[in-house]
């Protein structure tokens, strides 16, 4: 059904977490969302080559250009960025 | 008082003489002008010669970022104008990647404040730097000192 389906959602990422698979990548997520931590997690499940430097580092997420807490709601449309950490200067 | 923040996120090559000469003509009036520039060194982390640091930013996050810590310095100390400028993309051994100017009426207001904005640009502007060396590439993030040097002010 589909009010069921799972939205493909585009997640764009930075820094080192773009070596792996490149600047964007696909997620499948729940039609009601799911929280930016949980989408971390299920990145890495579904991106392996991902997962070393999803789960060894603190990694913040931007939605629609705004820095989100981990639980945060992402819903399908949503513009999804994945920060390792930072460094200026 | 307010003081004049100016933010920039510079695509090409920056030229800390002239930002100072620009930025002393646009404060006059001042009693102190302290700045900072931060350059490509000439080596990696791991000795072997750079070929390229990349700095790489996010379309908004970047400058949002720079503009929260620069009106943060400006609300903290008592400046009557401060600049940061910050360059992305690839930066050649030896050129400048960032330069901090304030100019205040006492000089330990302008002092503190270029000190406190490269402390917290270095742990929480949003840019990501890589090292590009013949031995490979490194991403390069705040080291433990980085990050107790930021934290140092919120204990003041």
């Amino acid at each position: 059904m589909a009010t069921t389906a799972a939205s493909l959602l585009t997640v764009e990422l930075y820094g080192r977490l773009a070596d792996p698979l490149g600047r964007e990548v696909a997620l499948a997520i729940p039609p009601d969302g799911l929280t930016a931590a949980t989408l971390i997690a299920a990145l890495a499940t579904a991106h392996p080559a991902l997962a070393p430097d999803l789960t060894s580092r603190r990694i913040r997420a931007g939605v629609n250009d705004v820095l989100v807490a981990p639980d945060t709601r992402i819903r399908p449309g949503d513009r999804v960025a994945l920060f390792p950490p930072v460094s200026g200067g | 008082m307010s003081a004049a923040v100016t933010v920039e996120h510079a695509v090409g090559a920056i030229d800390p003489a002239a930002l100072l000469a620009a930025f002393a003509a646009s404060a006059s009036g001042a009693g102190a002008i302290a700045s900072f520039t931060g350059l490509a060194r000439p080596t990696a982390q791991d000795g072997a010669a750079l070929t390229a640091l990349i700095l790489e930013s996010h379309a908004t996050l970047t400058l949002a970022s720079m503009q929260a810590i620069a009106q943060d310095a400006a609300n903290r100390f008592a400046l009557t104008h401060l600049l940061v400028t910050h360059r992305h993309g690839p930066i050649a051994p030896g050129e400048a990647i960032v330069f901090v100017a304030a100019a205040a009426a006492h000089r330990r207001a302008a002092f503190d404040a270029v000190d406190y904005a490269m402390d917290r640009l270095k742990t929480e502007a949003i840019f990501w730097k890589r090292e590009d060396s013949k031995t490979g590439s490194q991403w390069i993030e705040p080291t433990n000192a980085d990050h107790a040097a930021a934290a140092a002010w919120e204990k003041l």
